[in-house]
């Protein structure tokens, strides 16, 4: 499959103090690929290399085809969308004027301004100044900003760090829906449920080092005890291991109508997190 | 160059100028100084310097004023980072910015120079001066909007800026000896010499403003560079 985003040996330090070091990793067009660690993991480095922001000390990235010597180009900045700590609106106009002005320079109809305020859930507050608008409201609006030329790649880098449940699940709706269309997401979260229904892909980051690299369902099952907790219609809970030998008990557990619930044994992609670095992915 | 992205730039940056209260007074500090100097010359004819520190005025405290708030809070508010991450160029961005603040430095220099009598300058010389002059001080605003990083602190840097370039003929009100090392270097200064070129018709002290702006250029293009990149 054709990649999005090709990154060999990427290595990035500030002064003496290494940030990233030998990251090497790709994400596949039309994947939703996330980026998880913890604060000062080298997450947001990372994303500010692929949009151009920064400069790698050593390593060949490239996404859609540029080489990153080439990222702060019209043309590769036409292609990507941005969300991140960087991003922000003009406050004394409204978030109609705030879009309209990204429409033209993007060259996009200005139609397509109530398209993205019907995706945000924000087309009847389109004439509020942005100062009147909450936390959340301006990281939808921010959002909107950033997918409203329908760019082949997006970076988000904490997407829906300051929304409430249901607009969170409005965003990840939205995100679901741009990404059938084709387009690839690279975003950092430290959400995991978050990751966990939205990433096809996800890896660790942790002290500028990939830790891990898989889609979700797979981690949970590496790091799985493999076992399975068995609550009998006695109130009794078992821990049976997931072996051969355990196969009879199993049978006869369920033969006999003993069995009220049977869960396998898989982690959250949190505690997965934990178990690899041995850290907890808080921001 | 983008036009449509110039006219986009431009566009946002005068609805923003005007619901901005600070910036939307600053075009009437050079007219109010006009009018009170006229009053003071009871109708007679105004010295050149006097017109010329006008002009200061205007280019000090709305030109490079202007710019240098517009920059400074697009920075601040790191909407200018926005900008640089869309396909706006940064000529797009700057001369887009740039066309605002022209419109009402020009638009505050024109009906100043009303009131004060615009006819001395009214020649091809003294034109392509008003003009050096402008380029300089809006380079000079947009240098120091990067450089302060914050409004609060260009505040810091608006008087400096107004009594250094703008001000420079009113060094002879401070009773310096023409022949003293101040008033040498004062000399030099962008203002003086297109009072010089007013004066005495100079090709030389055109040239001598044209250094001066492409000074401000460098110095804006290198604050740009380190704004727009976390390198």
């Amino acid at each position: 499959m054709e990649n999005s985003i090709e990154v060999s040996d990427l290595h990035k330090s500030f002064g003496k103090k290494t940030a990233i070091k030998d990251v090497s990793f790709h994400v596949e067009k039309g994947e939703i690929f996330g980026l998880l660690g913890p604060s000062g993991s080298g997450k947001t480095t990372t994303i500010k290399i692929l949009t151009g922001e920064l400069t790698q000390t050593h390593g060949k990235v490239t996404a859609l085809g540029t080489d990153a010597s080439r990222f702060s180009t019209a043309d590769y900045k036409s292609k990507i969308g941005i969300l991140s700590d960087n991003s922000s609106l003009y406050e004394r106009l409204s978030i109609y004027d705030n879009l309209k002005l990204f429409c033209k320079l993007y060259n996009v109809p200005l139609k397509q301004i109530d398209v993205m305020l019907q995706e945000v859930n924000l087309h009847e507050e389109r004439q509020t100044t942005v100062s009147k608008l909450s936390k959340g409201m301006k990281q939808r609006v921010m959002l909107a900003k950033a997918l409203i030329h329908k760019p082949e790649l997006v970076f988000l880098d904490e997407p829906t760090s300051a929304l409430d449940p249901g607009n969170m699940a409005h965003i990840h709706r939205s995100l679901q829906k741009l990404n059938e269309a084709g387009t690839t997401i690279f975003l950092t979260t430290h959400n995991m449920e978050e990751a966990t229904a939205l990433c096809d892909r996800v890896a660790f980051l942790h002290k500028g080092e990939l830790q891990e690299l898989d889609c979700p369902s797979a981690l949970r099952y590496k790091y799985s005890t493999h076992a399975f907790h068995v609550e009998t219609v006695q109130g009794d809970r078992l821990v049976i291991e997931n072996v051969p030998e355990n196969a009879n008990r199993m049978k006869e557990l369920i033969g006999n109508g003993h069995v009220k619930s049977i869960h396998t044994d898989h982690p959250t992609l949190g505690q997965v997190f934990l178990k690899v670095t041995g850290e907890e992915l808080v921001s | 160059m983008n036009v449509q992205r110039i006219h986009a730039i431009f566009e946002k940056d005068i609805k923003d100028f005007m619901k901005n209260m600070m910036l939307i007074t600053m075009p009437f500090i050079p007219i109010v100084l006009s009018l009170m100097y006229t009053r003071f010359s009871d109708g007679g004819v105004l010295p050149i310097s006097m017109l010329y520190i006008i002009v200061g005025a205007t280019y000090s405290a709305v030109t490079s004023s202007i710019m240098m708030t517009m920059m400074a809070e697009e920075n601040e508010k790191k909407t200018l980072r926005g900008l640089v991450q869309s396909p706006a160029s940064y000529v797009d961005i700057l001369v887009g910015k740039s066309l605002v603040v022209a419109l009402v430095s020009f638009t505050s220099l024109l009906i100043s120079l009303l009131i004060v009598g615009i006819d001395p300058f009214l020649n091809l010389k003294d034109v392509i001066a008003l003009l050096l002059l402008f380029i300089f001080f809006l380079l000079l605003g947009i240098g120091i909007g990067l450089f302060s990083k914050s409004v609060a602190s260009t505040s810091a840097y608006i008087m400096p800026v107004m009594f250094l370039f703008g001000f420079t003929p009113m060094i002879e009100a401070l009773g310096i000896g023409k022949e003293s090392a101040v008033s040498q270097v004062a000399n030099v200064f962008p203002l003086m010499q297109a009072i010089h070129v007013h004066e005495n018709n100079s090709w030389v002290s055109l040239g001598i403003i044209a250094l001066w702006s492409i000074g401000a250029a460098v110095f804006a293009y290198i604050c740009f560079k380190k704004t727009t990149t976390d390198d």
